[in-house]
């Protein structure tokens, strides 16, 4: 029997190649990885046969890599070492018939120890003693001393293994105590010895499971990626929608660096448009202007304003009896900022909803933007002296003006609060404005006066103050947007030749005329009223401080049909008569301008022409001569009617200026003189009838001594035109010239 | 694939996100394959790995595509928050003038109820 070596090559020398810590290894089918160890210490083992490798498999055992068909047996037989490598379960023995019998389950320690015991160290102990040995073989035969020669050579180098191997776990030991008390150990790379072709598909087998166990982790990994991207991506689907939509119309920015918390992306919505650039004050993007575009709980865009944080332009009329001055009842002045509904859950159907809920929020924030800079750009000019602008009062966001007309204005930026139902009957907005100071009250020209025809009133407080908004978005925006000027501003300095151009001047120069021209209005209408052929035309003048009216008076038809006939049967002097007079009353700013046809002129009077022409005459005047001015107009105008009607249907007339002087039989004037009273509550012009004889000359000399009827005045009353055309034709029969 | 002049830019690029998810479920369920205790299944996993490709070389089409698309153009530059607030007060005056005429038409109503 030879002791087989193992099979391997030569080894360089001990190394340690790793070190583990002290574990207990489990028993197990199949032995896991073995580590090597072997101590790193060429010096130490120099004499280290390298054909007998050391591997370390539990701790403190000394397993020897020897074929198992080594047993050892008693020192005269043949001695053979069995260790079972695998502990696999091993046949006990055979018997004849067949049956197996195995040795009984031991305990491992137990195992290890009857392994142990099985090898026979008595020759080591022999060996140590060469004397006695020598000295005991040599008395042994002849015939095994081949044997015992080669058995203790071969046992002496596995006793000299074993020592070596020993000693190898002496420093293991060493080493691990070292490490343990934490002193420092360099330790040294080794490689392994190669491995048997089992141990390698064992290695292979762990690693192949190692590696399926990887796959599957990796593909729930991948499969679960995939569920949580595609909840992700519906999610940010919903999000970057509405984003784009709310893109169309808003400018959408990012901040790049230093995203905000809480996971935002950094969107934000800038709603500041500079557009100043020359000499009027830059404006500074208020604190509204960018608008942070947040997350929702369902991972919807969601734009979170704090309340009432959109204040708007607020354009009041001061004084504790405007009724115009509440708010409409149906003025949706506001937007309900809740963001109740942000917390609903949000389906497809909804998205719509939200995107415009955010969009009519950023419309309103907007617009209340535009309102801060447009109250900032009147605070500026109103600072400014100016003509037609006064500032009474100036608080923070509040301003207060009083206006050529008597009136005091305030302009304020306000809260824009949700109540709007305000009681109608109530006056001011008391909760919302600031306290009035008392002297700007100045109502009182309003509150007596008139009846009620003739009150307009202001104007509402509502078209002026979208008029002052659109002002300023049309002049200063538009105009820098444009870049402008000539026809811009010529319609605001072409009644006044300034250069410069303040909106507010302008503003409220338009205010004070559109008061003014109300008073205009209410008079002209009062005056038609009592006219009942005289009708009163509007004119759009398209300039917010020009109105124009037109005093119209037409001829009636049943008169101009009745005069053809008459005409046509007299057939001398066809001539065409006027049909139709107007006076036409122009209000620029404040002052009045009367223009009509039908006035002789002076030099005409002189003249005695029969042919007067009727020069169209203007003429400045005030409010308070405007009545007497408008009827002695109508007046004449009907006079001049009546004297063309007259001389077409060949009667001798003269004509003065409200009178018309018939020629009678014998010498006698009688003449049809109008009257004209605007105070007059039945009729403006009244008609009265004088007949002079030349025999009372005194009475005509002196008109204001007879202020009552006599025999030679009779009033006729308030006749219409179809009456005086009548009493005309009378005069025909009774002329007869 | 959907020709690009039928979907927005946005849809497009959503479509290269539903096509990663995909992609993503592919790898795993290839992973999965090759860890099946009886061994991958080839044309199962050959399938996979074709698609898985195919997907991957669409994405990468219809990103560059986009890429190409994003036109150069100054940002803002057709800003309308001016005319935005013209409309504004546009629509400001006409609710004005409904309510005026609404008025109008009350007073209408009244006359001739009375009358």
């Amino acid at each position: 029997m030879s002791l087989k070596p193992a099979a391997s090559p030569a080894r360089p020398g001990p190394i340690i190649n790793r070190f583990q810590p002290k574990q207990t290894q489990p028993k197990s089918q199949f032995p896991k990885k073995k580590p090597n160890f072997f101590v790193q210490n060429h010096r130490l083992f120099p004499d280290r046969p390298p054909n007998i490798s050391v591997q370390r498999r539990q701790p403190l055992e000394v397993p020897i890599h020897i074929p198992p068909e080594i047993l050892i047996r008693t020192m005269d037989g043949n001695l053979k070492i069995s260790i079972d490598k695998l502990p696999i379960k091993r046949l006990d023995a055979i018997e004849e018939n067949g049956s197996e019998r195995f040795p009984s389950d031991v305990d491992y320690d137990e195992n290890r120890l009857n392994l142990i015991r099985r090898i026979d160290f008595g020759w080591a102990v022999e060996r140590e003693d060469p004397s006695k040995k020598q000295k005991s073989e040599g008395t042994t035969t002849s015939k095994d001393s081949k044997t015992t020669n080669q058995k203790p050579g071969q046992w002496q180098s596995l006793v000299e293994n074993l020592q070596l191997a020993r000693q190898e776990l002496s420093v293991i030991i060493d080493l691990i105590n070292t490490v343990e008390a934490n002193d420092a150990v360099t330790v040294a790379g080794m490689t392994r010895p190669k491995q048997l072709p089992n141990e390698i598909l064992s290695d292979l087998a762990v690693s192949t499971a190692t590696k399926l166990q990887c796959f599957r982790h990796l593909g729930k990994y991948f499969k679960q990626s995939a569920t949580a991207l595609e909840q992700q991506v519906a999610r940010e689907a919903r999000f970057y929608g509405a984003l784009i939509r709310l893109q169309h119309n808003w400018k959408v920015k990012r901040h790049r660096f230093g995203a905000s918390a809480s996971g935002n992306k950094g969107f934000y919505i800038d709603l500041f448009y500079n557009t100043l650039n020359d000499t009027s004050a830059s404006l500074r993007p208020s604190s509204m202007s960018t608008i942070p575009i947040e997350h929702d709980t369902a991972g919807m865009l969601a734009v979170n304003l704090p309340p009432n944080s959109c204040r708007s332009l607020r354009f009041e009329f001061l004084g504790s009896h405007f009724a115009n001055n509440m708010r409409r009842a149906g003025e949706t002045n506001t937007r309900a900022l809740s963001e109740d509904s942000t917390e609903t859950m949000k389906e497809h159907a909804n998205d719509d909803e939200c995107v415009r809920e955010t969009h009519s929020l950023l419309r309103e924030v907007h617009r209340a933007i535009f309102d801060e800079q447009v109250f900032e750009l009147i605070s500026c000019e109103a600072c400014n002296s100016s003509l037609s602008v006064n500032l009474t009062g100036i608080q923070e966001n509040y301003l207060s003006l009083s206006i050529n007309q008597g009136a005091s204005v305030s302009i304020s930026l306000l809260p824009s609060s949700q109540d709007n139902k305000t009681d109608c009957g109530a006056g001011t907005n008391s909760s919302e404005t600031e306290t009035l100071p008392s002297e700007l009250l100045d109502g009182s020209k309003f509150g007596e006066g008139k009846d009620n025809v003739k009150k307009l009133g202001f104007p509402n407080r509502i078209s002026f103050e979208i008029y002052l908004q659109q002002l300023f978005n049309e002049y200063v925006f538009v105009k820098v947007k444009n870049k402008t000027t000539s026809s811009v501003r010529s319609q605001i300095s072409g009644q006044q030749s300034k250069d410069n151009l303040n909106i507010l001047d302008h503003f409220c120069m338009s205010l004070a005329h559109r008061i003014f021209s109300n008073k205009v209005l209410s008079e002209l209408e009062y005056l038609v009223c009592r006219t009942p052929y005289v009708q009163l035309i509007s004119h759009h003048t398209w300039h917010s401080r020009t109105s124009s009216w037109t005093l119209s008076m037409k001829v009636p038809q049943s008169i101009l049909h009745a005069g053809s006939q008459i005409q046509s049967s007299g057939a001398n002097n066809v001539k065409n008569v006027n049909s139709q007079f107007w006076t036409k009353v122009v209000v620029i700013d404040e002052s009045i301008s009367v223009q009509g046809e039908g006035n002789p002129n002076v030099v005409g009077l002189f003249n005695g022409k029969p042919e007067i022409t009727s020069p169209i005459n203007r003429y400045e005047c005030d409010l308070a001569d405007l009545p007497i001015i408008l009827l002695q107009q109508v007046a004449s105008q009907v006079i001049q009617w009546l004297h063309e009607e007259a001389l077409s249907l060949g009667i001798k007339v003269n004509r003065d200026f409200l009178s018309l002087a018939f020629e009678l039989d014998h010498g006698e004037i009688a003449s049809l003189v109008a009257h004209v009273d605007p105070e007059d509550t039945i009729g403006c012009i009244s008609w009265w009838l004088m007949i002079d004889d030349g025999l009372t000359e005194d009475l005509k000399l002196h008109p204001g001594l007879s202020i009552g009827e006599s025999e030679s005045r009779k009033f006729l009353g308030h006749l219409s035109l179809n009456v005086l055309y009548s009493t005309l034709l009378d005069f025909v029969n009774l002329c007869s010239c | 694939m959907d020709p690009q002049s039928q979907t927005t830019s946005l849809q497009r690029l959503q479509n290269v996100e539903k096509r990663i998810v995909r992609v993503l479920e592919l790898a795993g369920g290839v992973m999965d394959e090759m860890a099946s205790q009886s061994g991958p299944r080839k044309e199962i996993a050959n399938n996979h790995c074709s698609e898985f490709m195919q997907l991957i070389k669409d994405i990468q089409f219809a990103l560059r595509e986009e890429i190409k698309s994003a036109c150069e153009y100054r940002p803002f530059e057709k800003c309308d928050y001016v005319p935005r607030i013209s409309n504004e007060i546009c629509y400001k005056k006409l609710e004005y003038v409904i309510a005026q005429l609404d008025e109008m038409k009350q007073t209408m109503e009244g006359y001739r109820n009375a009358a």
